[in-house]
């Protein structure tokens, strides 16, 4: 076990560390309801105090709702539909890939153009049609962002695969007449996972982006849900009275995103990996 | 090199019928396609004989084969809001699109390229640096935060350019910016190495001994190699750049066929939707296309793969 950590992943520890207080700690903390109107507090700057004394530390929107409070809780929505999500694509890819890897043929032969067809569907478009017709709910965006999401996972588990499959502790396994289902759960599964979890670190980081994505055009997160994308839609309209409604919520995003980008990228290098195309 | 076109050419047309099976199934879900043309007090004949009309009675396979043939027609119904056909609408909004996507590609490639050399040539390892970490940066922000704080600078803040709609060349600046600097960091990498790989070869050795300079055998000798790479990974990227257009075009207000599907999508204008997706999926194919066999012209290692 090192004691220390490379230069990398400090700083992806500490950017990880700023949005885990956002989301965790700040809600705990006695601050405005997220969704607590009072229009005679509107569009305060940051650090603001309206005229009858109360204190807005990152100001207040339009509606003279407190930012601090929407962010975190925006936040919290965020993660909440990224997490799904990844665990959503990760079961169905690593579940498609091992299956895809292990069988070999016409199953493989089927996997693998499904995930080719999938590619060549732009995602964010491809996101677009189906909100547009199954409509958007929290539950429904974790799902539909994790089932687009599967083909990192499917192929990298497939590669594993194809060379694990002939390596003799599986070929022993199937001498001794282990049954496909036990290979794989027993002895693929457990090698190709710390693997998944690097592939999972960095599509995390996609998957906010998308989600915030489809929020900001107003097809993902609805109100009065606040989310980070649908945030910045806001602030648009009011970019040059008061650009920190937009600006506040692109910084959360940006936090977020390379924070995780640094932790794939810190993971990968120390176990001397290559990433994923 | 005819086989490996045609097996590319198979490759596209297979995945085009995947598209528009994928097209069908969604349309599908969206709901009785009938129901949505008919006003809601319509008569129970009245919605049969429209359904008769669209082969809505006919057996599911009947209809996707019916489906599929009215698509490679180019024919997706009308649209639900105006009464043209939804094809037509996608049309007119495609040059617009692909006039983004290209100024972004152009953008991409020649930053790139200028900023790549620049860090072959500087002696300084700060420049190198600074430029890596922008790039980096870049990346992790999103394309709409990236078009706002672009916005707040160039148009609200300085006033040099407008902030939205196309028209002039200066229209064009900040949306192609913003797209087209967002694979920046890859492109820079992938730029870098390819040099990196071409400095060792034989040939820069020679020509350093012939006693040319730095500079020569970078321009004359290693960039035509080191080039290809960045152009072969850029074009492929061509295609992701059209499903980043969406959300620029809706950042900038341009009136390409990315915001028309966003605008169809809060107008449940189911027919504008898919025939945008389809028209966008095809392009997206036949880029690749043209990436790949160019590719193959250009390498020949490429036609074994």
């Amino acid at each position: 076990m090192k004691a220390r950590f490379s230069p990398l992943q400090t700083i992806a520890i500490l950017l990880l560390a700023v949005m885990a207080v956002l989301v965790i700690v700040v809600p705990l903390l006695p601050i405005y309801d997220p969704y607590g109107q009072n229009l005679s507090d509107s569009l305060l700057p940051i650090g603001g105090r309206s005229f009858n004394g109360h204190f807005y530390l990152l100001g207040t929107d339009t509606l003279g709702r407190d930012m601090l409070s929407r962010l975190a809780l925006a936040g919290q929505v965020s993660t909440l539909i990224g997490l799904s999500a990844v665990a959503v694509s990760l079961v169905i890819g690593v579940t498609l890939g091992l299956i895809a890897g292990y069988f070999r043929g016409p199953i493989e032969a089927i996997i693998m153009g499904l995930a080719d067809l999938q590619l060549s569907i732009p995602r964010v478009l491809l996101l677009i049609a189906v909100t547009a017709i199954v409509g958007p709910s929290v539950a429904g965006l974790a799902i539909i962002l994790g089932v687009t999401s599967w083909v990192s996972y499917g192929r990298v588990a497939r590669g594993m695969t194809l060379s694990l499959r002939e390596r003799e502790f599986i070929l022993s396994a199937r001498v001794q007449g282990a049954s496909a289902v036990w290979n794989i759960r027993q002895h693929l599964l457990p090698n190709v996972l710390p693997q998944m979890l690097i592939v999972a670190s960095y599509e995390f980081g996609m998957i906010i982006v998308l989600e915030a994505s489809l929020s900001y055009l107003g097809l993902g997160v609805q109100p009065p849900l606040p989310s980070w994308g649908m945030m910045v839609a806001e602030g648009q309209n009011y970019l040059a009275l008061a650009p920190h409604l937009a600006i506040m919520p692109s910084i959360a995003l940006f936090i977020l995103v390379i924070g995780f980008q640094f932790l794939s990228q810190a993971f990968t290098k120390e176990n001397d990996l290559e990433m994923v195309a | 090199m005819a086989g490996f076109v045609i097996k590319r050419l198979l490759q596209a047309v297979l995945t085009v019928i995947g598209v528009i099976t994928a097209a069908f199934f969604l349309t599908r879900l969206a709901g009785d396609p009938a129901a949505l043309l008919l006003p809601p007090e319509a008569t129970l004949e009245e919605t049969q004989r429209l359904r008769a009309a669209l082969g809505l009675d006919q057996p599911l396979f009947v209809q996707y084969l019916l489906f599929m043939g009215n698509a490679l027609k180019g024919d997706f119904g009308m649209s639900l809001r105006e009464s043209v056909p939804a094809m037509s609408l996608v049309l007119d909004r495609v040059p617009a699109t692909l006039e983004l996507a290209l100024s972004s590609f152009a953008v991409g490639v020649g930053l790139a390229f200028i900023l790549g050399i620049l860090m072959r040539m500087t002696r300084h390892n700060w420049v190198r640096d600074l430029i890596t970490w922008i790039a980096l940066a870049r990346q992790a922000i999103p394309v709409f935060s990236f078009g706002l704080v672009l916005i707040l600078i160039f148009s609200i803040w300085l006033k040099w350019l407008p902030s939205y709609g196309r028209g002039t060349p200066a229209h064009l600046v900040l949306p192609a910016l913003t797209l087209g600097t967002y694979e920046l960091a890859l492109y820079l990498r992938l730029f870098n190495s390819s040099l990196a790989a071409e400095q060792r070869n034989d040939y820069v050795r020679t020509a350093f001994a012939k006693g040319q300079g730095r500079i020569q055998v970078l321009l004359q000798h290693m960039l035509p190699n080191a080039l290809l790479p960045l152009v072969t990974v850029a074009g492929i990227n061509l295609g992701m750049l059209l499903g980043g257009t969406v959300v620029t075009e809706t950042v900038f207000s341009w009136p390409g066929a990315g915001r028309l599907i966003v605008q169809s999508v809060s107008q449940r204008d189911y027919p504008v939707i898919v025939a945008g997706v389809f028209v966008i999926s095809v392009m997206f194919v036949i880029i690749n296309l043209i990436v790949d066999v160019l590719y193959g012209v250009l390498d020949p290692r490429v036609r074994l793969a």
